[in-house]
């Protein structure tokens, strides 16, 4: 077994993981031995900015509210293609242009169907 | 600028029955103002604002004044008829005479509470102009209209006002307190206003606080000792 | 068991380190004391300065300002507490974790400093929550809240893990929970909280 090639690796992968617990392990029994837990209601309060928590923290968000976070993170994810593109601008031709244009039209098409069916009027 | 009496007669002119009275400044300062009759207040502040001449445009400051209850004592000079028995040559004999006498009476002027607007105008570059109102009394009738629709910038203060002398002001759109917390019933800035007795007592007091901590020591009242 | 210092020198001269559980322990504490970043007045511009490069309050491993009462060690109340704030102090003071201390900056935070004969300020935060260290001025220069941190530190240091005068967090018994005031109608409610403030019996 010892010869087998995976043995060395293992070694490690026990090391790796020991690394990773051992602190939480030794911090768990250090709260056992020495620090007591003492939660109370102010506590254990989901809000933290001194005032009073009013309600619960497990609440429904409107469904419009995801429909702007994906278009954000359409238009988001667009200036990551773009930027690499501008740095390159100069050596490329007119067919490269012509791909990011439609590429950005077709991005642009989304926004303007969902503007269009109302999704932006925040009611 | 039009002096104050140059605007009071204009506000006469503009808006019938203001019943806007001059109230002078003596002090080396001159800065007269004047006061409305809180009934036309907000029919005088917008023709304050809109009058092409005087276009009062911006509301810089306001402040709340409590005036308390006044106790007045006049000297008065009383002539009256006295019976005495004077000693002449045909002996005693009871005489009226004539003595004047001074006597104190005291009065009570009732108390009120004065909001003080002082306006400029950024259009005309001129300004101040000190307005006020006053309130019936200061217990039950301290209502005032609210200036807050003729000019935005007193919503602010005028809650500030409402929280600390306690003018109402009538037609103003969001009055809450400001600066204390929503359960508070006092007013602070009346001068009858008693503070709460949680004052730290250092151990060797002297003046005023000697004079405090001995009447928290006479009333028995306290944080718990 | 406490090492014999001159041995610790003379071992540590032949290259070998000694310590003890409580000495490490109390050096990863005072070492990193996360203060919560929350300012009342004009006491949080010195404490901002004590933060900057000049004064640099990350020599003392303390430059972690946690924005989350959770993730903080230690409260500057930095200045003016009014009685409409102290509520949410005392709250904030409440949801910070085991172990926690407390810095009281300038004249308004221990006694209520220039407005103590007012009717809004707060006679001191130490009516509510135990301060560790007090700070006198108006505002303290950034040297002094070095010097009250240093304070802190020594403080730290000599706490035992075990037995008569081991902090708070390693207690049991100890109190976990301090009353929040409620604001009544003319003052706050409690005007103290018991135990932690004793109220001065005064002279005459």
């Amino acid at each position: 077994m010892a010869s087998s090639s995976y043995f060395s690796l293992s070694v490690l992968f026990v090391a790796a993981l020991g690394f990773g617990l051992a602190p939480l392990g030794l911090a768990w029994l250090w709260a056992r031995v020495y620090s007591p837990p003492k939660p109370n209601a102010i506590k254990n309060a989901i809000y933290e900015c001194g005032l009073e928590s009013k309600g619960d923290a497990w609440m429904g968000f409107r469904s419009a509210y995801y429909l702007y976070g994906i278009i954000f993170l359409i238009f988001d994810v667009e200036a990551v293609f773009l930027l690499p593109f501008a740095v390159a601008f100069t050596g490329l031709g007119a067919a490269a242009c012509a791909a990011m244009l439609v590429f950005v039209l077709l991005l642009v098409e989304g926004l303007a169907w969902a503007w269009a069916k109302g999704v932006l009027t925040w009611q | 600028m039009k002096t104050v009496e140059e605007i009071k007669a204009a506000i006469e002119a503009a808006v019938p029955g203001a019943g806007v009275e001059f109230v002078p400044n003596p002090s080396p300062s001159a800065q007269h103002s004047l006061r409305l009759a809180p009934e036309s207040a907000v029919a005088v502040a917008k023709f304050l604002r809109d009058d092409d001449e005087l276009a009062f445009d911006f509301l810089s400051n306001l402040t709340g004044v409590d005036w308390p209850d006044k106790e007045i004592a006049e000297k008065v000079k009383v002539t009256r008829q006295v019976t005495k028995t004077v000693d002449g040559p045909e002996g005693k004999v009871d005489q009226t005479v004539d003595e004047t006498v001074e006597e104190t009476h005291k009065r009570v002027e009732p108390g009120y509470l004065e909001a003080v607007y002082h306006l400029y105008s950024v259009e005309k570059k001129h300004g101040p102009l000190v307005i006020r109102m006053r309130t019936a009394n200061r217990t039950d009738q301290a209502q005032l209209p609210s200036l807050t629709p003729v000019w935005r910038a007193a919503e602010f203060q005028e809650r500030e006002i409402f929280d600390l002398y306690g003018i109402v002001f009538t037609g103003h759109p969001d009055l809450r307190r400001i600066l204390m917390w929503d359960e508070f019933k006092d007013h602070p800035m009346r001068k009858d206003y008693v503070e709460p007795d949680d004052f730290e007592y250092e151990p060797t007091p002297h003046d005023e606080v000697l004079n405090r901590a001995q009447e928290h020591k006479s009333e028995g009242l306290g944080t718990g000792d | 068991m406490a090492v014999d210092q001159n041995l610790k020198i003379e071992l540590g001269k032949q290259g070998i380190f000694v310590t003890t559980i409580e000495e490490l322990y109390n050096w990863g504490r005072r070492s990193s004391v996360w203060p919560m970043q929350f300012g009342l007045a004009c006491c949080a511009i010195e404490m901002i300065a004590t933060t900057m490069a000049r004064y640099d309050l990350a020599r003392f491993g303390a430059e972690v300002f946690r924005p989350s009462p959770r993730q903080a060690d230690l409260m500057i109340v930095s200045g003016t507490v009014t009685k409409k704030m102290a509520p949410q102090v005392v709250r904030l003071y409440n949801q910070m974790a085991e172990p926690r201390y407390v810095i009281a900056m300038g004249a308004c935070a221990i006694s209520g400093g220039p407005f103590k004969q007012g009717y809004n300020v707060l006679k001191g935060i130490d009516r509510y929550i135990p301060v560790d260290v007090h700070i006198p001025g108006c505002p303290p220069r950034p040297e002094a809240l070095i010097q009250a941190f240093m304070t802190l530190q020594k403080k730290i240091d000599g706490q035992p893990l075990t037995g008569e005068g081991r902090p708070r967090h390693l207690d049991a018994e100890a109190q976990g929970e301090f009353a929040v005031p409620e604001q009544g109608e003319h003052d706050l409610e409690p005007t103290s909280n018991k135990g932690v403030w004793p109220v001065p019996i005064t002279i005459r």
